[in-house]
């Protein structure tokens, strides 16, 4: 065809062989702009940890010291790790359960499986508050209608008491079921239905698929879900920090807590109590990537997704439905009832229920400005997070010139997954309280926060997209003509429009409920929701408390609605 | 258009164990040329292919495009794909599923700035030659796989480049539309006349496209030839085996006769000079007659006996597996008339296989089957990587000789 147009051909040689020229030149300044990336990211990540690390081995290690040797610490080290691990097994019996369920549900049922999620919806400072309203031993809405029944009509106050070590546990375990369930669900749809009618045909009962095939095919599913849960597990700071704070019950994140509350602020101290967390976090972080290797080797998986049509089940679907009435609703209408009244006590006396404590809200300009606060810091993180995640997750798919540093990218994304976000709030207030960049104060201290701890999701949730799309749009885009510039902006980003709106809807969700790290870096003048409520459930004003946390959740809820209308129904499970 | 140089190329996997996909390769295009690099998986063509377009960076050599070198590791010389003007077939299509069938075809012609192609009607030209031209406002997602690779054909072909590269182009397709698309494929070339380099490993394919085959084994050429040439005269017994000699004969020149396996060779001489140490000869299934035992053999053709194994009906022709002193031999036979001799064959049966000695292929029998030949090995020794194609072993002749071979 170049005979009918030599000029055209000619043109394009010509271009060609001044790209020669330049050629050189092009892989260095690459580097530096990809060095720099990574570097940037490198600073805000690992600078906080850094620096608290220094902090502790000051003086002699003084701050280690003092940590481990307060008579406080043996107990406060025996509740996390009985924290971690009660929850964890609450966690994945449930989880695993839940998810099983799930997968024989009925096909008109089908979108019950979203239920076992929602209790990520709900903030979980809002669903602690729900449950203490539910379970105090006195006013508690569940204790009095227990004491109703023959055998407990004797008692003026229980028989539950949440502010002991056992219902703190489970209330962890409900939130850490959630995580699981995720875990094992998507562990659910990588095994694909012929193996499992494969072992039917074999001969196997229901029972024996599940404890033969099943369960062993999802075996690495569970240890690397478990890791997680307990990872989570031991930085739970919300439930021990509300429901601890009575009967004594410290975790290692809220005695870090309390040494940054106090004056002068023991900054050596808090970090030596992180520590651990930080190396076992490190560890679960490096594991993954050890064990799961190469994200490539997860194009494709043939077959068809795991569907039980074996029998379903209604049994799941009853199953399903009372997890999220225990799980959800009720600690929602714990906290719905309690809003509408003056003052919380155990009778719910339905004719004295009014809006006051809602007008009372939007009239208070603390409260507004805190929830404007979430709402545009949380917004602002995600418009910053974005773009860092497509970025990253390019040079982390497709950026095998760089070696060392894509694996340097790699492990800066993924740690502060690891960390409890207790510890990073620390370090972020001890780094951008002094120089070089004094942001304390300033929203732009939690705005830094916010997408340092969404990298490992935004980075995440991108790549996922970027690996389902595979290779071949980009290759096809690149011998067309297009440059990688062209080819990211004409073909890869109008692919990727829907899991990047859910991405970005659910990191909104999951900013909107971010509190630990709030708690650390907030200044009077910068409150978020969180943050706000906190100070409020210290006051004892529980009726403003449960309006604020309803406020939380209903702003929670319509960035999940605006995440399943982006993202389709399966937005929630990319979690 | 223009002639494609490949020089050295090498390029290298690290992994467990590293692997040389592509080992010191050397091929010419010429202009307007279409080569079709042929072999089994992991024999390194697709890499070739990845690394004239850009999309894999070789490790050491040579690529240039007429004067214009688009790879060289020395210089460090890497045109990226969009720098280089190529076309390109992909086997899973890759039509963007978010453009229309017009945006995909239209794209090359928008990325490469080709403002003619764009004014003088290009897009519908081409749509026209592969028969979309109903299809352009479609979106991929409402074609059939057939309407697809024609659509991706088009995007191939539209901006008219230098060189136009496919990669197994027809693997997905069923095996109808399979033969329907090649011979568009075939008349595309005929009538626009573009280079082009086409990965397959299906040698009907690679028959009836390619100017010239380059057969290739473990990253290196086996042969480099004619579809005629590779056909008739495989350069080694990799590649006879690869283009349709399944059959093996182990046979060897003692005390005066051919033998297979213990078995004499009766009739015609295998080998026109008898070769030192044992030979494997080659056979095409089609190339074997298969007749009642005991009837006269014919003196111009190798004759051995055999017993059948197992016979499948074809509707034209019969396939016969049989065993000849312990080697395994396949027979394609005429079918015959309903009732005839070849449609009653039972297992166990003792039957003729005979043989023309032309159609045999000799190729010294080093124990390494498909293996190059040493090169102390005799009348052929030709083989080596690259270039030079035909005549070499294939000696016809013709002596006694029994079989003892395995097929492949």
């Amino acid at each position: 065809m170049a005979t009918t147009t030599p000029d055209l051909i000619s043109g394009a040689r010509g271009a060609m062989a001044a790209e020669r020229v330049r050629v050189n030149v092009r892989p260095a300044l690459r580097w530096i702009g990809v060095f720099s990336f990574v570097a940037v990211l490198g600073y805000l990540v690992l600078m906080p940890l850094a620096r608290l690390q220094s902090k502790s081995f000051a003086d002699g290690a003084d701050g280690y010291r003092r940590a481990y040797t307060d008579s406080r610490f043996p107990s406060t080290l025996g509740y996390t790790v009985g924290l971690a691990f009660g929850s964890l097994a609450i966690a994945l019996v449930l989880g695993t359960l839940l998810a099983w369920a799930a997968s024989r549900l009925p096909h008109r049922l089908r979108l019950l499986r979203v239920l076992p999620i929602l209790p990520i919806v709900v903030p979980a400072i809002a669903s602690v508050i729900g449950w203490a309203f539910l379970l105090s031993p006195r006013p508690g809405y569940l204790n009095a209608m227990l004491r109703k029944l023959p055998w407990w009509s004797d008692l003026t106050q229980g028989p539950i008491d949440i502010y002991t070590m056992p219902w703190i546990v489970i209330i962890t375990g409900f939130g850490l079921t959630a995580f699981v369930y995720l875990f094992v669900s998507a562990g659910f749809a990588n095994i694909s239905a012929e193996h499992i009618e494969a072992a039917q045909v074999a001969g196997s009962s229901s029972w024996g698929v599940f404890f033969r095939v099943t369960l062993p095919l999802l075996r690495p599913t569970l240890i690397y879900g478990g890791g997680v849960a307990l990872l989570l597990g031991l930085g739970q700071f919300t439930g021990p920090l509300l429901l601890g704070r009575t009967a004594g019950i410290n975790v290692i994140t809220t005695d870090i807590y309390r040494q940054m509350a106090q004056t002068p602020i023991e900054y050596g101290v808090a970090a030596a109590l992180g520590s651990p967390l930080l190396m076992f976090g490190i560890a679960i972080v490096l594991v993954q990537k050890f064990l799961l290797g190469d994200q490539r080797r997860f194009v494709t998986h043939g077959g068809k997704a795991f569907k039980s049509e074996g029998r379903p089940s209604k049994l799941g679907a009853l199953a399903l439905i009372l997890y999220s009435f225990i799980a959800t609703v009720l600690p929602v209408a714990a906290l719905i009832a309690v809003s509408l009244t003056k003052f919380w006590s155990a009778k719910i006396d339905v004719s004295k229920w009014s809006l006051d404590n809602f007008r009372r809200i939007f009239d208070e300009s603390g409260i507004t400005s805190a929830i404007q606060n979430s709402v545009t810091m949380s917004l602002l993180a995600v418009a910053i997070s974005i773009p860092i995640g497509f970025v990253a997750a390019n040079l982390l798919l497709r950026g095998r010139k760089y070696r060392v540093l894509r694996t340097l990218l790699d492990f800066i994304v993924s740690l502060p997954l690891g960390v409890p976000a207790v510890v990073f709030g620390a370090g972020f207030l001890l780094t951008y309280t002094r120089d070089p960049f004094v942001l304390y104060g300033t929203r732009w201290v939690i705005v830094l926060v916010y997408v340092t701890l969404m990298l490992p999701f935004t980075v995440r949730m991108q790549a996922s997209a970027m690996v389902a799309l595979g290779d071949g749009y980009v290759e096809a885009a690149r011998v067309s003509g297009s440059g990688i510039v062209g080819t990211n902006i004409k073909v890869v980003l109008p692919l990727m429009r829907s899991a990047l709106g859910g991405a970005a809807a659910l990191m909104f969700v999951l900013l909107t409920h971010e509190f630990a790290a709030s708690l650390l870096v907030r200044s009077s003048t910068t409150q978020v929701m969180g943050t706000v409520l906190y100070d409020y459930w210290g006051n004892g004003t529980y009726p403003l408390v449960a309006a604020i946390a309803l406020i939380m959740t209903a702003v929670t809820t319509i960035g999940v609605v605006i995440a399943v209308m982006i993202g389709g129904s399966d937005a929630l499970s990319r979690l | 258009m223009s002639h494609v140089r490949i020089e050295g190329l090498t390029k290298h996997f690290d992994g467990k164990p590293p692997t040389k996909a592509v080992d010191d390769l050397h091929l010419e295009i010429e202009e307007g040329e279409f080569l079709v690099l042929l072999g089994p998986s992991g024999c390194g063509k697709t890499t070739t292919l990845r690394c004239l377009a850009g999309l894999e960076t070789p490790s050491a050599g040579h690529i240039a495009f007429g004067d214009t070198t688009v790879f060289d590791a020395k210089r460090r010389v890497n045109l990226s794909p969009d720098k280089r003007n190529i076309g390109m077939v992909f086997q899973s299509y890759a039509l963007w599923p978010h453009m229309t069938v017009r945006k995909n075809i239209a794209y090359p012609l928008r990325a490469r700035r080709i403002k003619e192609g764009r004014l003088g009607g290009w897009v519908e030209k081409i749509a026209e030659l592969v028969d979309c031209q109903n299809l352009l406002d479609r979106y991929p997602a409402q074609l059939s796989g057939g309407q697809q690779q024609r659509v991706a054909l088009a995007r191939g072909l539209v901006a008219r480049p230098d060189l136009v590269l496919f990669d197994e182009p027809l693997s997905n397709l069923d095996a109808r539309l399979r033969d329907q698309v090649r011979a568009e494929i075939h008349e595309l070339h005929a009538s626009l006349g573009f280079s082009a380099v086409f990965v397959t490993h299906d040698q009907s394919e690679a028959l009836a496209l390619g100017d010239r085959l380059a057969i290739m084994k473990g990253g290196r050429v086996e042969q480099y030839d004619t579809p005629e040439h590779v056909f008739e005269d495989p350069a080694s017994e990799y590649v006879a085996a690869f283009i349709g000699m399944g059959n093996r004969l182990r046979c060897e020149y003692v005390a005066g006769r051919w033998v297979a396996g213990g078995q004499p060779i009766d009739g015609a001489p295998l080998g026109a000079q008898p070769l030192p140490g044992p030979v494997a000869a080659r056979l095409r299934a089609e190339d074997l007659r298969v007749s009642p035992s005991g009837q006269p053999l014919l003196a111009e053709l190798c004759n051995i006996q055999a017993s059948i194994i197992d016979s499948e009906y074809g509707g034209k022709h019969i396939d016969v597996t049989v065993d000849a002193s312990g080697t395994r031999l396949h027979s394609r036979i005429p079918a015959g008339e309903s009732g005839s001799w070849a449609r009653r064959l039972s297992k166990g049966e003792r039957v003729t296989v005979s043989f023309d000695p032309r159609d045999a292929r000799l190729f010294p029998d080093d124990g390494d089957r498909a293996a190059a030949v040493p090169p102390a090995a005799a009348a052929d020794a030709e083989l080596g990587p690259s270039g030079t194609g035909s005549h070499h072993d294939a000696v016809p002749a013709g002596a006694t000789a029994v079989p003892q071979a395995a097929e492949v």
